[in-house]
């Protein structure tokens, strides 16, 4: 028990997904900017990163280990990843057209969002059992989610703040991530 | 031998993804006017936003309604738009004017 809490806990904090590994960043900077969207986009992320996890992980384990193909990991996910973010779209548009809309381009870009994958390749990189697993793809969905929705909330208060024109819109947006990144890296002696 | 399993994991793989998808699109998959698509295939997919919508499928939905012109369009050709009028046009016909 203790070592799942001390997973989750580095997953959320000490390698945050986006201010430590510097994983999806596009939709970092590009949902980042309201707070209603980039809830939406984080649980978006947060079903896709499960699900995918969950999936991956067993077509390891059960078919590329025992047929010593472990080296087509990076292909065969990229496969199943794509594969599921079309269906879950799908299902998505069926039955709640409001969370669709809302998500709009960003949905179908979860497919080449790169947290995603990383979280995909790092649980068998770890070699984490299935219960490791599941906390480890919950917990770095979550502290993107966690993340972003701060930032969103910066940013929001950033609309009505006196900027230099140079800096006015995507600078000063990066320099919110960097004073952000560098925050989080005090996170690192804990681990 | 041991050539052979990859390309034949693969490609399984990817036959039974595809299933999966076509399954998944006929039971869940929402229906949508075909006019739509018919529209959208007249421009030309850049989804570069320069008429103001989301997207290229965006702008058909709102030529659909009549909300929008053709010539909110930056980047189409002359051909393309001269036959997306006549599609318009002729769909409109027919449909009394109301105030």
């Amino acid at each position: 028990m203790a070592e799942l809490i001390a997973i989750a806990f580095a997953a959320f904090f000490v390698e945050n997904v986006l201010l430590t590994q510097f994983l999806g960043i596009c939709s970092f900077i590009g949902v980042g900017k309201k707070r209603s969207s980039s809830l939406g986009m984080g649980l978006a992320v947060v079903v896709v990163i499960i699900l995918s996890s969950v999936v991956t992980w067993i077509i390891y384990n059960f078919v590329m280990v025992p047929l010593e193909i472990e080296f087509m990991k990076t292909i065969v996910f990229i496969l199943v990843i794509a594969a599921l973010v079309q269906m879950i779209e799908i299902i998505i548009k069926r039955f709640s057209p409001s969370l669709y809309k809302a998500l709009g381009i960003y949905l179908p870009l979860i497919t080449t969002n790169c947290a995603v994958l990383g979280v995909a390749l790092t649980n068998v990189k770890e070699g984490y059992n299935f219960s490791q697993m599941i906390v480890y793809a919950t917990a770095i969905p979550l502290g993107y989610l966690f993340v972003m929705y701060i930032y969103a909330i910066i940013r929001e208060k950033m609309e009505f703040s006196p900027i230099p024109k140079a800096f006015q819109g995507i600078p000063i947006a990066m320099v919110l991530a960097a004073i952000l990144a560098l925050i989080f890296s005090r996170f690192g002696g804990l681990a | 031998m041991d050539i052979i399993i990859p390309p034949l994991v693969l490609g399984s793989l990817g036959m039974i993804l595809g299933v999966l998808i076509f399954l998944v699109g006929k039971y869940f998959g929402v229906e949508e006017d075909h006019r739509i698509d018919d529209i959208e295939k007249m421009l030309p997919k850049y989804n570069c936003g320069a008429c103001g919508f989301a997207g290229c499928r965006d702008m058909a939905k709102a030529l659909l309604t009549g909300s929008c012109r053709a010539e909110s369009c930056k980047p189409i050709k002359k051909e393309d738009q001269e036959n997306l009028n006549r599609y318009l046009d002729e769909l409109l016909q027919g449909i009394p004017v109301t105030k």
